[in-house]
């Protein structure tokens, strides 16, 4: 009891600076979402929840629906998004394994070379593939003397030969690149925690290697694949600065880019608003499926 | 009280609609102010605070004529507008302010930071700027978040916007004498700010298309419409610009079309526009980003809208090694294309107006303009005494790209983006939205 009390007051300071920030900033947004626009086109919040005006709601829900005008932005966003986490689980998924259960005395050295990525900022790591990818950068001339280009370019995934002349092939690849490192790390400490036990049962019971993978390893580590990609897939619907960088081009702008042009560009704050309401709710639904399946799994463990 | 966002409100509670019913009986004087200050303010307008003279609207009983969305009358060349005074402006004997930071919102890589530098040390304050990629960002930041500078660059077309929700302090034009000695007189009392009570021109510029003559093969001036030269460019798809500005980005798409009115509000000419950039999209799948005068020397663009001073500000800093300036290009639509200037003005919630004050007039004297522009900018200080030809023929600037400067000639028969009515700008960021979204 004494131990429990010691505990909570050490974590209120922490709860109370998230929940602050957390809580005030998106009551914000809600407001101003759910506010009104005074003559100059500036958005005027509604602090008071009687007071809320849904009309920029309902204006962001019809602007993302089929025949809307955000609606070609919504398809394209959910295209990268799947094709990117289908990718980064591709990736990832043997590294999170080999390192976690191969790498041997390597070990060590296999999770310093993951969390190296971390040392340096996403947005460098982007910067620095706009030179690599320059029509003379180094990148583009290896890329062209292997003829991935050329592959790319006939197989319809690449148009021309330039990767950062609004091409979504590459936005795809660099939210991969750029988020792979953290959908591998989640999957590395939840693979980790399977007990060799477990395992070594299944072989003993005369499970195969293949079929002990498939039955017991690979269930046992959905809650890790989940949260890896829940961890990469929730930043990847808010992203806007990796189109930004890698493309340019209306051409493959993402969701993201929609809300940052709405909020930066001019009048249409409050549409912003309302839509980064929309996507969180949006977000919120994959949250709870979420949390509901690894509750399940847990419950299946324990059973 | 749930309004549907077609009919906004201002922080008073009074819809848009009879705020304007109001504009039209009021006096132009006392709209403006209301439009600001919403219906709870009665105040009567002092003698100072309406303005007067030109051709302007202010004071004239036969009020009633297009305004925009801070209820301040369009301007146009031909209808040159005095911007209303809500305070007075600083007293010029006041000592200047000292010591502390000074702050300078802007545009990225646009003031000299040598230049900068000599002010600080000049006035005994540190110079700070802080950047934004777009005049909407800016009037936006500025308007909403309370953001407190000395001295603010911006464009005329936000300007009845900035004076009208009282983010800009009126001028002491005894503080800044050099504009009557050194600025060209075309600008000295220009039509957007007749009087010059807010603003003093920073530097002149044209938007055209620049692109690299070593990687494509093209000549806007031997076309009937240059522009066409952009949407032509299909083999050059990525490696294009678009200006990311909706006035600049659809401007050209009107002028494209051969609709010379830039500043309209017409939904018909902004569709029409609009069908122009979705083409350009199509066919050569332009970047939209403001930074050809970095990314068209390094060769990561070959074509593309872009303002006069990207290439001279690239021929200066930014081309790599072993590349002459002579492989860039410009072109710009001399007869009605965009020719106009950007201003500088002291904000209202400046601490330090004196020295804002001698800001402005520093960045008028003859020598620091030079050195702005020749050493860094690229953009050309419409200044008296500087003689840009002569530049080219010393060498100092490349020749190939001499057309990049703007002739007092060309300044006088420019077009410009200038104001539009609050539900014109709607249509034009409604259009714009649309375009980026792909």
């Amino acid at each position: 009891m004494q131990k429990r009390r010691i505990w909570g007051f050490l974590a209120a300071p922490g709860m109370l600076w998230l929940g602050l920030f957390f809580v005030v900033a998106f009551y914000a947004v809600i407001s101003v979402g759910l506010g009104n626009i005074n003559t100059l086109y500036q958005p005027i919040p509604y602090w008071n929840p009687l007071d809320w005006n849904f009309g920029y709601l309902v204006q962001a829900i019809e602007s993302v629906i089929p025949g809307g005008q955000n609606w070609p932005v919504v398809v394209r966003s959910v295209i990268y998004i799947t094709v990117a986490i289908t990718g980064a689980l591709l990736i990832g998924y043997p590294v999170a394994y080999y390192a976690s259960r191969h790498a041997g005395r390597w070990r060590g050295l296999v999770v310093v070379l993951l969390i190296l990525p971390f040392w340096i900022s996403y947005i460098m790591r982007m910067f620095a593939w706009t030179n690599l990818l320059a029509p003379d950068g180094y990148g583009s001339k290896v890329l062209s003397a292997l003829s991935i280009d050329s592959l790319f370019s006939s197989i319809g995934l690449l148009d021309g030969t330039d990767w950062l002349g609004g091409q979504g092939i590459t936005v795809i690849i660099a939210l991969i690149y750029g988020y792979v490192p953290f959908f591998i790390l989640p999957l590395f400490a939840s693979l980790d925690r399977i007990d060799q036990r477990v395992i070594e049962a299944a072989r003993d019971l005369g499970a195969p290697p293949p079929s002990s993978f498939w039955r017991v390893i690979l269930p046992m580590s959905k809650p890790g694949i989940l949260a890896g990609l829940v961890l990469v897939a929730l930043p990847m619907a808010g992203d806007y600065y990796t189109q930004t960088l890698m493309s340019g081009s209306p051409s493959t702008s993402m969701i993201g880019n929609t809300i940052n042009d709405y909020i930066q560009g001019g009048p249409d704050k409050s549409l912003g608003a309302a839509m980064t309401i929309l996507l969180s709710v949006v977000l919120l639904f994959f949250m709870l499926y979420y949390l509901r399946s690894l509750r399940r799994d847990q419950g299946e463990v324990a059973a | 009280m749930n309004s549907t966002p077609e009919e906004p409100i201002d922080e008073a509670g009074v819809s848009r609609r009879s705020l304007f019913v109001r504009t039209g009986a009021a006096a132009i004087g006392t709209a403006a102010l209301a439009g600001v200050a919403g219906c709870g303010s009665t105040t009567p307008v002092s003698e100072s605070g309406g303005g007067s003279g030109g051709k302007g609207l202010l004071g004239d009983p036969t009020a009633g004529g297009p305004v925009d969305s801070a209820g301040i009358p369009l301007a146009r060349r031909d209808y040159p507008v005095t911007l209303p005074r809500f305070q007075d402006p600083v007293s010029a004997s006041a000592k200047p302010e000292t010591g502390g930071v000074f702050k300078i919102y802007n545009y990225a890589d646009y003031l000299n930071p040598d230049v900068l530098k000599e002010f600080g040390k000049r006035e005994g304050v540190e110079v700070k700027v802080t950047t934004f990629d777009s005049v909407d960002e800016a009037f936006s930041k500025l308007s909403t978040a309370g953001l407190e500078f000395d001295v603010i660059v911006s464009t005329p077309d936000q300007l009845s916007k900035l004076v009208g929700r009282k983010l800009l302090q009126p001028l002491n034009e005894e503080l800044v004498p050099n504009l009557e000695k050194n600025i060209w007189e075309e600008i000295q009392s220009p039509f957007y700010d007749v009087g010059s009570r807010y603003t003093v021109p920073y530097v002149v510029y044209t938007t055209g298309i620049g692109w690299r003559n070593d990687k494509v093969d093209v000549e806007p001036a031997s076309l009937e419409n240059g522009w066409n030269a952009l949407w032509d460019a299909t083999s050059q798809r990525g490696k294009t610009q678009l200006l990311d500005d909706k006035r600049e980005a659809l401007g050209m798409a009107m002028l494209h079309a051969g609709q010379p009115n830039i500043n309209t509000g017409s939904q018909e000419i902004v569709n029409l526009a609009l069908a122009g950039l979705d083409e350009l999209a199509k066919n050569v799948r332009p970047k939209v980003q403001i930074s050809a005068y970095e990314t068209l020397p390094a060769g990561r663009i070959t074509i593309g809208q872009m303002w006069s001073g990207d290439l001279l500000s690239g021929a200066i800093n930014y081309l790599p090694k072993g590349t002459p300036a002579s492989v860039m290009s410009y072109w710009y639509q001399a007869e009605g294309g965009p020719v106009f200037n950007d201003i500088l003005t002291v904000a209202a919630a400046s601490k330090k107006p004196i020295i804002a004050h001698r800001f402005l007039n520093y960045m008028m004297e003859p020598q620091v303009a030079y050195d702005n522009f020749v050493n860094y900018v690229g953009y050309q200080p419409p200044q008296k005494s500087l003689d840009a030809a002569k530049l080219f023929d010393e060498g100092i600037l490349p020749k190939s790209l001499s057309n990049a400067v703007v002739t007092q000639e060309a300044y006088a028969a420019g077009n410009g983006y200038l104001t539009l009515t609050a539900e014109g700008e709607q249509t034009w960021e409604k259009a714009w939205s649309k375009f980026r979204a792909g």
